[in-house]
Order: C-alpha cells, then structure tokens, then sequence
C-alpha cells in the first residue's frame, strides 16, 4: 500500500526543483577531470559575470540619460534590446546541447498547476533570464535615480515585462523542444548558427553599401516605430507616457501589456497541458511495413569506387563518409572556408578592399589565407575519434592493424582538405587572381609538408587524449585541454616555420627557393609519416582501454 | 590430440588494488555451447573482454584455436566472433551499412558481404527499416543487430554477452535455433546470462565465477553431481548457482528490515 497520503505542496516542489538544478551543476563541477577544465570554467564564469554587470551598468546609464535629459524614446531601444536577448538566446543555446528536460518530473505525483507554476520558475533560471531581469532592474535603477516620482511606474511595467518575457520565452522553448527533439533539426540549427555568425560578418559591408550616408540610430528609431504594438515598445511607451505624466497612454500600455500574458499564458497552459498528458516526443518512427529489399543483380553488380584499396580501408573510408554526411553541423560547417575566403578576400584584398586602404596582393593573400584555411579544418583531426562512441571495439575486435585505420581516417580528413582547398583556390582565383607561378608552388607544397607532418602528431594526440563528442551538440563539445593546447603549438610553430620559408624567397632574390626547400621538407614529411603509423598502432594498442573507455561513456 | 577451441591460463587482471580475474583457467572444447555465469562485478564481462582483445591481460595467457592470442591478435580476431557489453555499434549507419562495415572489416568480397548483410537482416527481422539509422533502433533491435555482426564472417568462436536481453521472444526462438545449428557445425560459443534458463537449455558445460575466481566448471550433470541433491529431484542451475555463490541478497533479515514494504 502507498504510504503517500498528499503530495508536497507547490512551494515544496519548486524548491526541490531548485535544489536539483543546484546539484547537477554541483556534480557537474565536481566531475570535471583536470585543471584545465576547471579553469575553462572559471574563466567562462568571470567572462560571463563581467559580461552581466558591464551590460547593466550600461543599462543603469542609458535609462538614467534619456530620463534626466528627456530623450525618453531611447528606452524604448532598451527595452528591446533585453527583450530580443532573452528570446533569442535560449534559441541558439538549445541547439548546442541536450539541456535538462524537466518533462522528466512528470515521474512524480504533479498537479497540473505545480507543473506550469514549476516550468515558469524554470525558466527564470536561465542564464537570459538572470541576464534579462538584472538588466531590466538596472533601467528601473536608472530612471529611478533620475526621477524618483517614476519608480513605481516603471517598476510595475518592468515586473510585467519580466513576466511576458518569461511567459514568451517558455512558450517558444517548448515549442523548440518539439523541434529539436528530432537530431537532424537540432543539428541543421546549430549548422543554421554558424552560417548565421558568419554572415553577420558582411552585415557592416551591407550597411555600409545601402545606408548612403543616413545615420544608424535614425534607421533605427526608424524600425522601432514600425513596431509600437508589440511588448517591448508598449513597455518602453508606459514608461515614456509616465514620464510625461500622461495616465491615459500609460494605462493602455499597463493593459496591452497584461493582453499580451494573458494570451502568452494561454498558448503557453496549452503546450505544457499536451506535455502534462504524456506528448510523445521520441523520434524513432513506427516501423514501416516489411520490404522485400533483396539487391538485384545490378545493385550488386555496380563498380565498388574504393575498389583499389583494401576492404578494411575502403569500409573505414565508406563509414567515415556516411558519418560526414549524416552529420548536419559538420555539413554544414564545410561551407565555412569558402565563406571566409569571400570575406577576407573583400576586407583585405581585391580592388576595393573594405578594411585596409591598401590592397593585399595575391602573393601574400594566398599563402595566408591557405594556412588559415588549414589552422582550421585540422584542428578535428586531433581528435579523430570524437565521433566513433561505442563502435570504437570494431576497430579492436576485427582482424586489422590499427594503422590501417590511422590510415584510413586520415585520408577522409585529406579527401576533405583537398576538396576545400580546390575550392577556395578557384574561388580566390576569380575574386583577386592567381599568385605567382613559385607562390603557388611553394605554397601546395609547403601544405603538404604542414599537413602530413600534422597528421602524425594529431593521431598520436587523438589515441592520448580522446574526448567524445555528440553529434549536433555544442555545449562541452571540445577536445581535451591537453590537445587543443598542443594543436596549438604545432600549428603555430609550423605556420612560423612555412612564414620564414616564403620569405627567403624574397630575402635571397630566388623565387623558387621556397618551393625547392618545401618539396624537401613535403618528403621528409609523408616519409615520417608513414614511418610513424606501425609506432602509433603500439600506441593504440597501449591505450585502448582508455580510448574505449572515454568513447564509450 | 585436439586443442580446445578455449584455454586460459592463470588469467589475471587487476585494475589499480581490485583483482577483478583471479588466475582463472579456463577449458572450452571446440563446438561446446558454454555458459559462463556469476553475479554481478564477479569478473564476467572482463574476462570476455580479454577472450576478444578489448582488454590486455595483466598476466596469464590466452590461447584461442590453439593460437596464442598475444602472437598473433588478427589471426585469432579473424576466427571470432563478438556481441561485447554495450554493443560497440556505429549508430550513425543504417543496419545494412554496419554489416557491409562490418564484414569488409573482415576482409569478405564486397558483393558476399552485401549478400549476407541482406541475408542476415531478414532471418533477424531487421530489413523493414532499410533506411533508419540504428541510433534510431529499439534496444533490442541492436541487440538483433550485434549479433548478426558477430557471426557475418562465420566465426569459429563467437563470444556472446547478454546475447538475449532485450530481444523479443519470436526473435529469441530463432536465434536461439541458428546458435544450436552452429555449435553442431563444430561453433564454440561462449555465452554470458543473469538468465540460467537459457543457460541451462542452451548450454552443454558451464562455469561459474565468483569474484574473479573460477569456482565451478564442467557439463551440467558434473556440477549436479558436486551440489548435495535435495528431496525434491534434480537441481536445476539456479539452485547449483546459489548453492556455489552463495544467497547475496534477499535474505530473510534483509526483508525484514524492508517491513513497510511488504
């Protein structure tokens, strides 16, 4: 018989709810297995809490200058500027990882009123709401200071608007969890992020270009009128009519605002009512019905394109390809070179580069931009495993030397190198042109020798120092402390090294001095290299209780 | 004189102070159906991890077919096959991509692996999903799946944990039929349970580990014998297992102490 004769009451709940949280993250600091990451964490902290109070002593100051000097429509940018914050931040967030979902409590004896009442507090514990509210009490601060007859006005409207943005904020959370609860949509919008960061990148370019010299505040001003029925600008009004000590405006602000919950909360008891009934979020479809897929003759009988190498080689090869491109946010992110190619070859070469006054030339663009274009697509192959989880014993259960796995890994990685690179040549080619005929010799060779010298060094780091990595999810989605640091090191030394090179071409009057000494050095380095692969396979054989261990969590 | 398919010799494993396998010796004649038992953390899962070269051993030595498994690792991984704890798949590939990965890791033709891969997915039910991911499978669809990986090469050793957890009871019929198919065809399987009935209807010879030590090994009527009979007939293997480990849990003080419970 159940012992239960009445659940724990609403307050009861929340405050455990609370103390959960608290302990995940309690745990989840406790957890973290070196100093590194500690100090990652330490340092993200500061980052964040410098970011929190710098902005709301921002905000304190630009609410207590348009009170004090009567410019009120500035608060209406204020407001905004909270409120898109607080909405779109969580958005970006969730597609960086799988947060808490506090469905899970459904396990327990709710009622319906705790379970809406406990999602709400939920979500003012995100870090957008914690960042919102304070900033929010730090205009309320501002204006208060300025006039204090104000305070009690602005005060009201900043606790509805606390309670809007909570409410909307909620509401399209969920509505995101039902979207993200399939992983190609969470990876398609993390993908979706990074193309977005990018391309804010040309907004100033843009701006520049079409704004034909009218001023950036009037624009904006601008759009904010357009906008005046929505939250943020009723907000900002109530407070304005305030001010201006105009009740009628200022209560019809109030009110819209209290419209605007009502509705929200309604829409919001909806969704949290599906939830509370037991929505079925899972992505795993109904089975389909039986097929007969038995391969015809000429299914089997199509050429095999890896038939030259081994089997072992070309099913690593075919594995890591299907991995690629099942993978939205790698997918994605491949577009990244070509994109930054298009960038900086607008900001600092071309005819009318953007950011520097004089034009950079082919001659030196193109080597640069050919090892920043390797700085970044090598960094993944320090990790080459990130991604195998437990299929990682395949590789330790088949009859293979693990340097042909190595092996194959590393030639998905070149097949990618090669594809990017091909296309950020011809992409630079039409944008400002080929480089000299010994620059760009030198310079194909001098990746050969960075890459095949750093493939050695990353598979070694990779067997050391895994780190598993979930698909389409950001958040702790980094290598280990140790290997981005050495990373680091050998690209910076190599990319030192290939800079002094290139020059003596310069420095001895000998154009193709460079590429000589590179074809040398290109050499040595594949010689190296596959000198290395029987060492490293040693080495996995060493390691493999943590590698699978690690890949296996 | 016939090696056995399984010998071991003073296997030992320890991790840190924890001796996890004791100098276990362990013997498994060629076409044996072979449970290997004991309660949980008692050294199971570790000692089939180093039978499959997923754990080196810190002593003792492992010879499989007669080959000594620290000479030569990829003869003996080409001759077994393995469904380890936790599985190991790739879940980003469909079913049918794992097993073509699987058996050209294998070193089989492109075309006999794409045959047995399509073969292998309909006898397990597999082939209604051709385009679903196996992150996307139930648990025991993977299940289904490890196993058909493991014998896609046609091993001569296949080492099963938990082979059948999770697996539905139609599935587990037919699996349970290929497996006495192949021990009659000279298969030694090693098979790891919590369930000693299907232990005790698969297997021929059985051995029981209790903290890393082998403490029983021999056919079932062997370890029968060795178990004191009681007045209600012939022990089954449940019975000859709590005799051997000991009741570790459940006992009547505990359930006691469990009275507002019960």
């Amino acid at each position: 018989m159940a012992d239960v004769t009445s659940g724990p009451g609403i307050l009861t709940q929340i405050r455990l709810v609370a103390e959960l949280r608290w302990r995940v993250l309690r745990n989840l600091i406790r957890n973290r297995n070196s100093r590194l990451d500690i100090l990652g964490l330490v340092w993200a902290a500061l980052f964040a809490s410098a970011f929190v109070i710098g902005l709301c002593w921002l905000f304190w100051w630009g609410a207590y200058f348009s009170t004090s000097t009567g410019h009120f429509h500035w608060l209406l940018l204020l407001f905004w500027s909270v409120c898109l914050f607080w909405q779109a931040f969580p958005i970006f967030i969730a597609g960086f990882g799988a947060p808490f979902e506090f469905r899970t409590l459904l396990r327990f004896p709710l009622r319906f009123s705790a379970f809406y009442i406990i999602g709400l507090a939920y979500g003012l514990a995100d870090f957008a709401a914690v960042c919102g509210t304070c900033w929010l009490f730090s205009i309320a601060v501002g204006v208060g200071i300025a006039k204090l007859t104000l305070l009690p006005a602005v005060l009201l409207v900043i606790v509805l608007f606390v309670w809007m943005n909570i409410t909307l904020e909620r509401l399209l959370s969920s509505w995101l969890e039902r979207l993200l609860a399939r992983r190609r949509t969470r990876e398609l919008l993390f993908g979706l992020f990074i193309l977005l960061s990018v391309s804010a990148q040309f907004l100033r370019p843009a701006i520049i270009h079409y704004s034909e010299g009218a001023r950036t505040s009037d624009s904006v001003q601008r759009l904010i009128a357009n906008v005046s029925p929505l939250p943020p600008s009723l907000a900002g009004s109530a407070v304005i009519a305030a001010g201006q000590g105009d009740a009628e405006h200022f209560f019809i602000g109030v009110g819209a605002l209290l419209v605007y919950i009502a509705i929200l909360s309604g829409l919001l008891w909806r969704r949290f009512a599906a939830q509370y009934r037991g929505e079925e979020l899972s992505e795993s479809s109904a089975p389909m019905r039986a097929a007969t897929n038995l391969p015809s003759a000429r299914s089997v009988r199509k050429s095999d394109p890896l038939g030259f190498l081994s089997p072992q080689l070309a099913a690593i090869l075919t594995k890591e390809f299907k991995y690629l491109v099942r993978n939205g946010f790698v997918l994605i992110s491949l577009l990244m070179p070509p994109l930054l190619v298009l960038l900086f070859s607008s900001q600092f070469a071309g005819k009318h580069p953007s950011v520097t006054h004089t034009r950079i030339t082919s001659d030196s663009f193109f080597p640069g931009m050919m090892g920043y274009l390797i700085l970044m697509l090598m960094t993944p192959a320090y990790n080459c495993f990130a991604y195998e989880s437990k299929g990682i014993r395949n590789y330790y259960t088949a009859p293979i030397r693990f340097r042909d796995v190595l092996l194959a890994k590393n030639l998905m990685y070149a097949a990618i190198l090669i594809f990017e690179i091909t296309l950020s040549t011809m992409l630079l080619s039409i944008r400002i042109g080929l480089p000299s005929s010994p620059v760009l010799a030198a310079t194909i060779l001098a990746l050969v020798f960075a890459v095949a010298g750093q493939f050695a060094i990353a598979d070694w780091v990779s067997l050391s120092f895994p780190r598993k990595l979930e698909y389409g999810s950001m958040r702790g989605q980094r290598g280990s402390g140790v290997s981005i640091w050495i990373a680091f090191g050998v690209q910076i030394l190599l990319a030192g090294i290939c800079t002094m090179i290139l020059f003596t071409g310069r420095w001895t009057g000998n154009p193709w001095l460079p590429a000589e000494a590179f074809a040398v050095l290109a050499a040595a380095s594949l010689g190296g290299y596959f000198a290395a692969l029987n060492a490293l396979s040693i080495v996995a054989e060493k390691k493999k209780e943590t590698l699978i261990e690690t890949l296996s969590k | 004189m016939n090696e056995p398919a399984i010998l071991t010799e003073n296997l030992t494993r320890t991790f840190g102070a924890l001796t996890a396998v004791d100098g276990i010796n362990l013997s498994v004649t060629a076409g044996q159906f072979f449970g290997f038992l004991g309660p949980n953390g008692a050294g199971k899962s570790t000692t089939i991890k180093m039978l499959t070269g997923l754990l080196a051993p810190t002593s003792g030595r492992i010879r499989l077919l007669g080959i000594d498994f620290a000479a030569d690792p990829i003869e003996v991984k080409r001759q077994i096959g393995v469904v380890p704890e936790g599985m190991g798949l790739f879940e980003r590939l469909t079913g049918t991509e794992y097993l073509n990965f699987v058996g050209r890791m294998y070193g089989l033709g492109r075309e006999t692996s794409k045959r047995r891969s399509d073969e292998l997915l309909h006898f397990m039910q597999l082939d209604d999903r051709p385009k679903s991911v196996i992150a996307d499978y139930s648990h025991g669809m993977q299940k289904k799946l490890a196993l058909a990986a493991a014998v896609i090469h046609g091993p001569r050793i296949l080492f099963l944990d938990e082979p059948f957890e999770g697996v539905d009871a139609l599935a587990a019929g037919a699996l349970k039929a290929l497996l006495a198919r192949m021990t009659e065809r000279g298969v030694t399987i090693f098979l790891t349970s919590h369930v000693l009935e299907i232990v005790e209807r698969l297997c021929s010879h059985v051995a029981i580990i209790h903290k890393g030590r082998l403490v029983a090994q021999g056919s079932l009527d062997e370890l029968r014998a060795g178990v004191a009979a009681d007045d209600s007939g012939p022990r089954t293997l449940e019975q000859i297992f709590l005799s051997i480990v000991g009741q570790s849990g459940g006992t009547r003080s505990q359930l006691e102490e469990l009275s507002w419970l019960t």
